[in-house]
C-alpha cells in the first residue's frame, strides 16, 4: 500500500484538529445554556476570585469542563487498551474487556453497591474505584494464571482467550446475582452503571484517571516496537531478543490499570477499544507506535462525540453512553468484518 | 444478556415519553420548583399549589395535566445538567433519587433541596404529610379539606369492605421499566395495604416490596384476581392471548374466570389524597366476578 | 565457532535427541539433513536457545548460551523459522526493519537504515519496499524474511562471531531461487566471522554447497563431515531406507533415487 506513506503525514494533524473541534463542541453545548462569555469569565474567575462565580460559571467549571476532559482521557485509555490487546493477542476481535478486566471491575463495583454500607472500611469517594480496581485485578490475574500451561509455565494466546471468556462469564453472573439480591434502588444503580455514564465527572476523577492514563500510555509507547515484533510470531519475537513473558505481563498490567480505573468511574463502555484500532489500521497500517499515538486522539474524538450525542439527543435527559457507542460501533464493526481486502 | 435488556428498557423508557420536548411555559416565574417525587407531585396539585412547579420527574403522572410539564428524567437516573437547565430555585425530593454523584453535584453547587418529613406509610402518616406540605405552601385550608375527605373516604371504604365475606386473593403484576422485566408486588408493598383495605389479600409474600415474576410464584399464589399496572397492561395490548403468555398466568383461576383487570400505577404505589376513592374502586373491581376487562 | 556438546532432549518419555555433539565452524556452510522425525528442528531450536536440553550445553565461541540473555543473543544470532505466520498489513520495509530491533531503542538510527537497505538489496526485495507484505507470493515473502534475518546480523560485531540459523529456508522457493539463495549464502560466508547452520531436505543441494554435513537419524548423530564422508550409500540407505545412485563428475556429486 504505497498510499500509506503519503497519507500518514496528514493523519495525526487531521485527528488533532477533529479533537479540538469536538472538545470545543462538548464544552459549549449541554442541557444548560452557557454562553461563550460565561466560559471565559468562568476560567478567569476560577483562578482569581472564585467566590464571585455565578451558577452557570460554576456549572461550567465543576460539571461541564471536567466531563469534557474525562471523555478525552477515558476515550484514550479504552482505545489504547484495544491497540495493546489486539497486538498482544494478534487477533482483531479483542477488547480490553476480554481478559476479564471490565467484568471484574463491574463486579467490584456491584459488590460495593450491595454491601458497601456494611463495610467498615470506607474511603469515602474512593471506595468505589478501589473496589472496581480490586475486582479488575482479581479477574485478570485469574485469567492469566489459569491459562498458563503447567509444563512450560507459558500461556498461549488461545488459552488466554478461552480462559478470558470463562472468567468474564463468571464475573458477569456474579454481577447478575448481586443485582438480583440487591434492594431495589441499589439494583438500578448497578444496571445503569453498567451501561456507562460520564455524568459523575469531577476534578478528582479527572486527576486520578489522568495520571493512570498518561503513565500507562507512556509505558505502552516504550513497548510499541516489541509489540510490532510480536506480529511475526512469539518464537520469532524471541529471536529478536524480546522477553515474551515479561512483555505479556507488562502489557497486561498497564491494560488492567488503565481500563479498571476508567471503568471504576464511568462504567463499562464497549466498542471504543474494538473500533479505534481497526479504523486506524485502515488509515495507516499496523505499526503500533502510530496506532498508540493516533489511538489517543481518535479515542478521545469518538468518546466525546458519543457523549455529546448522549447528552443532546433527548435533551434534557441523558442516554447512557454505552447505548450510543454500541449503536455506532456495531454497524462499523460489521462493515469492517465484511471488507475483503482487509487482511487479518 | 442483562445488559441488552437494560439497553432496550432504557430506550423504551426514554423514547416512549414525548415529555422531554415539552416546552417550559413558566420562564418568567421567579420561583421555580422542580419536583422529583410522584407522591409530592400529586399532593401539590391537589393542594392547588402547582403554580411554581416548572418540571417533574418522568414517574409523576397524576393528575393528567402534569404531563404537559417538561421532565428531568427518571428519578434514579438523573443528570445534574438536566435539572439545572430548568433553572430551579428549589428541588423537592423524597430521598429516593440517584445516582449519588448527581446529588453530590447539586449539593456542591448549593442548589436548595428539600424533602418533607419521613412519615409512616399509613393514612395517619400521609395525613401528616399533606398537612406539612399544606403549611409549606400556605394552603392550610385546602390541606385540611383534603385530609378530611381522605378520612371520610377511607371510612366509607372500610365500612363497605365489610360486606365482602370472601377474602379474594389478589396478584398484582407490574412492569419494571428500569429493569425491563415483569414483577409481582408482595405483602410488603404499599399496594398490599390498599388491597387489605379493599377486603382482599395479597397473594405473594416476600422480604422486598417487589419480586421478579416466575411460574412457581404465580402458581403458588393461586390468585382469584390478577391486576396489571397500566404500562405493563398496555404493553401487551390488553389482549388475553398476550396476557396468557406471562409466566404461570394461563393456569390460574383468575385467568379461567377472566378476572384480569387494568389498574393505574399511580393509584397503587403511594398513599395520597385520592386513596380513599381508590380503595373503594378497588373493592368493586376485585369483588366483581367474571367480567372481561 | 558454535559447539553443541552431549545434547540430549526428551519429551514425555520419548528421546528426541540422544547425546549429540557437533561443532560448527565459522566461514563454513553447515547443513543438517535427515529423514522426517530425525530431530533436526529440535536440534536447531536447542542451538537457538529456544528450548533447553535435558543435558548438555551449547557454546557460542566458548560462551554458554544458557548464561546469555535473550537480547545479547539477538545481537549476534539470527534465526529463520520454518513457518512464519504474519497476518497483518505491513510494508516489506517494516518487516525487514524488524531485523534491526535488537540494535536500537525507539527509532532506528542511520546504521540501522543502511543495514536494512543493504539487506533488501542483497535479496532483491528493494523494489517491493513499500508494498503490502500480504499481497506477495510465497517465494517473495520468503525473500523478505531472508532480508530481515540478514539485516539482523548485517553489521560485524567486534570480538564475536555472527550466527545465522536457517530452518528449512528453501521450502517456498523455485529451483532458480533455491540456487540463488545458496549462492548468496556462499557470498556471505566470505566474511569469515559468520557461522551458517541450515536444515535442508535436498541432498543434492547439500552435496553441492555444504562445507560440513550433519546426518541425523532417530535422534542420533549418524555421520558428520564432508560430503564424501557422509553421503555414502550405506548412510543414506540406513537413514532414508532408500538406496541412492551416486554419480560423480569431477568435484561434484549427484544423488538419484528410483
Amino acid at each position: 500500500m504505497e498510499k500509506h506513506r503519503r497519507q500518514y503525514r496528514g493523519i495525526p494533524l487531521i485527528l488533532l484538529l477533529l479533537l479540538v473541534v469536538v472538545t470545543l463542541l462538548s464544552i459549549r453545548y449541554g442541557a444548560v445554556q452557557i454562553s461563550v462569555n460565561e466560559i471565559f469569565s468562568s476560567l478567569r474567575k476560577y483562578f482569581t476570585t472564585p467566590g464571585t462565580m455565578t451558577l452557570n460559571e460554576r456549572i461550567f467549571m465543576e460539571i461541564r469542563l471536567p466531563r469534557a476532559i474525562l471523555c478525552l482521557l477515558v476515550g484514550a485509555s479504552l482505545a489504547v487498551g484495544g491497540v495493546l490487546m489486539q497486538a498482544l493477542f494478534r487477533n482483531p476481535i479483542v477488547e480490553p474487556g476480554l481478559v476479564g478486566t471490565s467484568s471484574g471491575a463491574a463486579f467490584g463495583a456491584a459488590l460495593y453497591f450491595v454491601m458497601g454500607a456494611t463495610f467498615k472500611f470506607n474511603a469515602g469517594e474512593w471506595t468505589l474505584p478501589f473496589a472496581a480496581c480490586a475486582g479488575g485485578i482479581l479477574s485478570t490475574s485469574l485469567v492469566f494464571t489459569l491459562s498458563q500451561s503447567k509444563q512450560t509455565g507459558k500461556s498461549s494466546i488461545v488459552a488466554l482467550l478461552l480462559t478470558g471468556i470463562a472468567i468474564n462469564a463468571l464475573f458477569m453472573s456474579g454481577v447478575g446475582f448481586l443485582s438480583y439480591i440487591a434492594r431495589d434502588p441499589q439494583a438500578r444503580s448497578i444496571t445503569f452503571w453498567n451501561l456507562g455514564t460520564l455524568s459523575g465527572a469531577n476534578w478528582h476523577s479527572v486527576i486520578i484517571i489522568g495520571i493512570s492514563t498518561v503513565m500507562c500510555i507512556a509505558v505502552a509507547l516504550k513497548y510499541s516496537k516489541h509489540l510490532n515484533a510480536l506480529m511475526i510470531g512469539e518464537e520469532e519475537a524471541g529471536y529478536l531478543g524480546i522477553n515474551i513473558k515479561r512483555l505479556k505481563l507488562i502489557v497486561l498490567l498497564i491494560n488492567v490499570i488503565m481500563v479498571a480505573v476508567a471503568t471504576a468511574f464511568v462504567g463499562v463502555i464497549s466498542f471504543i477499544g474494538l473500533i479505534v484500532p481497526h479504523l486506524l489500521r485502515i488509515l495507516h497500517g499496523s505499526d503500533n507506535r502510530s496506532l498508540i499515538r493516533n489511538g489517543v486522539l481518535m479515542g478521545g474524538i469518538l468518546l466525546s462525540s458519543a457523549d455529546l450525542t448522549a447528552r443532546m439527543l433527548l435533551k434534557p435527559a441523558e442516554l447512557p453512553i454505552g447505548i450510543v457507542t454500541s449503536v455506532i460501533g456495531v454497524p462499523v464493526f460489521i462493515i469492517l468484518l465484511r471488507k475483503k481486502n482487509y487482511f487479518f | 444478556m442483562k445488559k441488552l435488556k437494560v439497553l432496550a428498557g432504557a430506550c423504551l423508557l426514554l423514547l416512549g415519553c414525548g415529555r422531554f420536548s415539552n416546552k417550559d411555559e413558566k420562564q418568567e416565574h421567579t420561583e421555580r420548583i422542580v419536583c422529583i417525587s410522584k407522591q409530592y407531585s400529586e399532593i401539590i396539585y391537589a393542594l392547588n399549589a402547582q403554580d411554581n412547579i416548572v418540571a417533574v420527574d418522568v414517574s409523576s403522572t397524576y393528575p393528567p395535566e402534569i404531563k404537559k410539564l417538561p421532565t428531568v428524567g427518571y428519578h434514579r437516573a438523573l443528570s445534574a445538567e438536566a435539572i439545572l437547565a430548568m433553572n430551579p430555585t428549589l428541588i423537592l425530593q423524597d430521598n429516593n433519587i440517584g445516582p449519588e454523584h448527581v446529588v453530590k453535584q447539586l449539593n456542591d453547587l448549593k442548589i436548595p433541596m428539600k424533602n418533607f418529613g419521613k412519615y409512616q406509610n399509613t393514612i395517619p402518616g400521609t395525613d401528616s404529610l399533606i398537612r406539612e406540605m399544606g403549611a409549606y405552601f400556605h394552603k392550610e385550608q385546602r390541606a385540611d379539606s383534603l385530609c378530611m375527605k381522605l378520612e371520610k373516604d377511607m371510612k366509607t371504604a372500610l365500612e363497605s369492605a365489610k360486606q365482602y365475606t370472601d377474602s379474594t386473593k389478589v396478584l398484582i403484576i407490574h412492569f419494571g421499566q428500569a429493569s425491563n422485566i415483569y414483577l409481582v408486588m408482595t405483602k410488603k408493598s404499599t399496594a398490599a395495604k390498599m388491597i387489605e383495605w379493599a377486603g382482599g389479600k395479597m397473594a405473594v409474600n416476600d422480604e422486598k416490596g417487589m419480586k421478579q415474576i416466575s411460574p412457581e410464584i404465580v402458581a403458588a399464589s393461586d390468585p382469584d384476581v390478577i391486576l396489571l399496572t397500566d404500562f405493563g397492561y398496555d404493553r401487551l395490548g390488553g389482549s388475553p392471548e398476550k396476557i396468557k403468555e406471562l409466566p404461570g398466568v394461563a393456569s390460574t383461576k383468575a385467568y379461567a374466570n377472566k378476572r384480569i383487570y387494568r389498574i393505574e400505577e399511580h393509584d397503587m404505589v403511594y398513599i395520597g389524597p385520592r386513596t380513599g376513592e381508590n380503595v373503594l374502586n378497588l373493592q368493586k373491581l376485585i369483588h366483581q366476578s367474571g367480567k372481561t376487562p | 565457532m558454535l559447539s553443541a556438546k552431549n545434547i540430549t532432549y526428551k519429551v514425555g518419555g520419548k528421546t528426541l535427541l540422544d547425546n549429540i555433539s557437533v561443532d560448527f565452524e565459522e566461514g563454513n556452510l553447515n547443513l543438517i539433513i535427515g529423514p522426517n522425525g530425525a530431530g533436526k528442528s529440535t536440534l536447531i531450536k536447542i542451538i537457538c536457545s529456544q528450548i533447553k536440553p535435558e543435558s548438555g550445553a551449547v557454546h557460542y565461541a566458548g560462551k554458554n548460551i544458557a548464561a546469555t540473555s535473550l537480547s545479547e543473543l539477538a545481537q549476534i544470532r539470527s534465526v529463520l523459522s520454518q513457518n512464519i505466520e504474519l497476518a497483518f498489513p505491513l510494508t516489506v520495509k517494516e518487516v525487514v526493519m524488524m531485523g534491526r530491533y535488537p540494535h536500537y531503542d525507539g527509532k532506528p538510527g542511520q546504521k540501522d537504515e543502511a543495514a536494512c537497505q543493504e539487506a533488501m538489496d542483497f535479496f532483491d526485495v528493494s523494489a517491493m519496499a513499500d508494498r503490502n507484505y500480504m499481497t506477495l507470493s510465497g517465494g517473495e515473502k520468503q525473500r523478505v524474511h531472508f532480508a530481515r534475518v540478514i539485516a539482523q546480523i548485517w553489521c560485524p560485531v567486534t570480538g564475536s562471531n555472527r550466527y545465522l540459523i536457517l530452518d528449512e529456508p528453501l521450502t517456498f522457493l523455485d529451483v532458480h531461487y533455491q540456487f540463488d539463495f545458496m549462492h548468496k549464502i556462499t557470498t556471505l560466508l566470505k566474511s569469515k566471522d559468520i557461522v551458517v547452520i541450515g536444515v535442508v531436505h535436498d541432498l543434492n543441494l547439500a552435496a553441492r554447497f555444504a562445507d560440513k554435513i550433519i546426518l541425523l537419524n532417530n535422534g542420533k548423530l549418524l555421520a558428520s563431515g564432508n560430503k564424501n564422508e557422509v553421503l555414502t550409500k550405506e548412510n543414506i540407505t540406513t537413514a532414508y531406507r532408500l538406496e541412492p545412485v551416486i554419480h560423480r563428475e569431477k568435484e561434484k556429486m549427484y544423488l538419484f533415487f528410483g
